[in-house]
């Protein structure tokens, strides 16, 4: 009895120490099967929350609804006169660009993913978007919002991507303020969804040139992030204790509290890996680029 | 059947832990259903169901978030043996009590795999902020252990499935 007692004892830790050892792809092949499986279900019941959330938002501001609708339409005329003079304006700069023979910066694309979960075990900054590998998301690719840059893709399986929020202590991002061209490393400082600052560069020399309001953006340095994407602003600088080094708290340009929609930048490679793949494919694709200048 | 309804309640348990995100108070625990099954099924069932459960959640919780694979199972094997152990400490019939066996265990639960995560360096808490952790998830198991439980027994009386073993 106590031999039996002592093998099923055996075989529980060898079963977990197994699954603690696992050559990191098998590790990843298995996770990402469990992920896919259970994102559908993950997909419809945030739907059926964002469904109730819209109801009870429609139900609270509908006596607003006229001014609204009367302030939309106001908008949408004054949208229409600017999209007409952009049209110009991009075909004027097309064909200045091609005077100049000038070719496409970045051949980066952007692939629209909706966002379907956040971390639940609250040991990371994570969210999760509703596109993977299928799409052409890959690991390790930059993750943005119309405000700006939100993170970094961390796991992806075929169907789903885990997003690493810039708010996340292990999110370390190479970045540039715009004007005065000072280089440092951001990190997350564990903020809460929502809360700001959501992250700091460290070791900013005592007389660099940093302001509250200075905006930040990537440097492009490190290759993970492409160059000039906003990332967000100064809120406050201060002076280290021994007076050597400043350290600048940042807010983000993105709301990373309230994201519903992402953009992972993928390059052209990514998409042709995907397609190759699965060739039937859904894209999820957006007419946009990522070139520098082009994107938040 | 037992099984089956085990299966149910870990699918229930994983689904609702991936929507709800964690609590924004106290070290940002997660909501324990995972673990709030695997102490039924530890105080309730066979210990070879307590088992299974077990590794079932603990995979399921680690391909849900970027915890290694195996970590989760670990914590959950080491809440469950301690709530196996303080089953007749405990009077499962009482709230009160099954508020406390929760609590217990998920702070255990939470401890093991936050030393097992900073061993691992994948995350970055001080000894504090592990502390304050526990003590949320300890919370969070107290409000959340009682119905869980509550659930899952009413699910067992109305399939037939249900044996006194606390």
């Amino acid at each position: 009895m106590k031999d039996r007692k002592w093998i099923a004892l055996s075989a529980v830790a060898l079963a977990v120490l197994v699954m603690m050892n696992l050559p990191d792809a098998t590790s990843q092949r298995v996770k990402g099967a469990v992920r896919d499986g259970i994102s559908p279900l993950q997909a419809a019941l945030r739907g059926g929350v964002r469904e109730m959330q819209d109801i009870f938002r429609y139900m609270r501001g509908w006596r607003d609804l006229a001014l609204e609708n009367r302030a939309l339409t106001e908008e949408i005329v004054y949208l229409r006169g600017e999209m007409r003079m952009a049209r110009d304006l991009e075909r004027n700069n097309q064909m200045l660009r091609e005077l100049l023979g000038f070719v496409r910066r970045s051949p980066n694309r952007l692939v629209s993913c909706e966002v379907i979960g956040r971390d639940s075990t609250g040991w990371w900054q994570t969210i999760r978007l509703d596109q993977g590998a299928h799409s052409g998301v890959m690991d390790e690719r930059a993750v943005i919002t119309a405000d700006g840059l939100v993170g970094r893709t961390v796991a992806v399986s075929a169907r789903t991507a885990d997003a690493l929020l810039l708010s996340d202590p292990t999110c370390k991002v190479a970045v540039r303020l715009s004007r005065s061209g000072v280089f440092g490393v951001m990190s997350g400082v564990g903020a809460k969804p929502g809360e700001q600052p959501v992250a700091r560069i460290d070791f900013l020399l005592k007389d660099a040139d940093v302001q509250e309001g200075d905006e930040i953006v990537t440097s492009g340095l490190g290759g993970l992030f492409p160059k000039g994407l906003l990332v967000g602003h100064v809120r406050n600088v201060e002076l280290d204790e021994a007076g050597l080094y400043q350290t600048a708290w940042l807010n983000s340009a993105a709301d990373l509290g309230r994201l519903e929609y992402a953009f992972v930048v993928a390059t052209e490679q990514d998409l042709e890996q995907a397609v190759m793949e699965d060739s039937s494919v859904d894209m999820g694709l957006v007419d946009g680029r990522a070139a520098e200048g082009e994107t938040p | 059947m037992t099984l089956l309804v085990m299966i149910f309640w870990i699918l229930a348990g994983a689904t609702l832990q991936v929507v709800i995100p964690a609590w924004q108070h106290m070290g940002q625990p997660a909501f324990p259903f995972l673990l709030a099954g695997v102490l039924y099924v530890a105080v309730n069932k066979k210990p070879i169901y307590f088992v299974l459960t077990a590794l079932l959640s603990g995979l399921l919780e680690d391909s849900l978030s970027l915890v290694p694979l195996g970590y989760s199972a670990c914590a959950f094997l080491v809440a469950g043996w301690l709530a196996w152990r303080l089953r007749h400490d405990f009077h499962m019939r009482r709230a009160h009590m099954v508020m406390g066996l929760g609590a217990i265990c998920a702070a255990a639960s939470t401890g093991t795999l936050a030393l097992l995560l900073r061993l691992q360096g994948s995350v970055m808490l001080s000894r504090n902020e592990c502390l304050l952790r526990m003590a949320g998830a300890a919370v969070l198991a107290a409000v959340l252990v009682p119905v869980w439980f509550w659930l899952i027994r009413g699910m067992e009386r109305l399939l037939g499935t249900w044996e006194d073993r606390a």
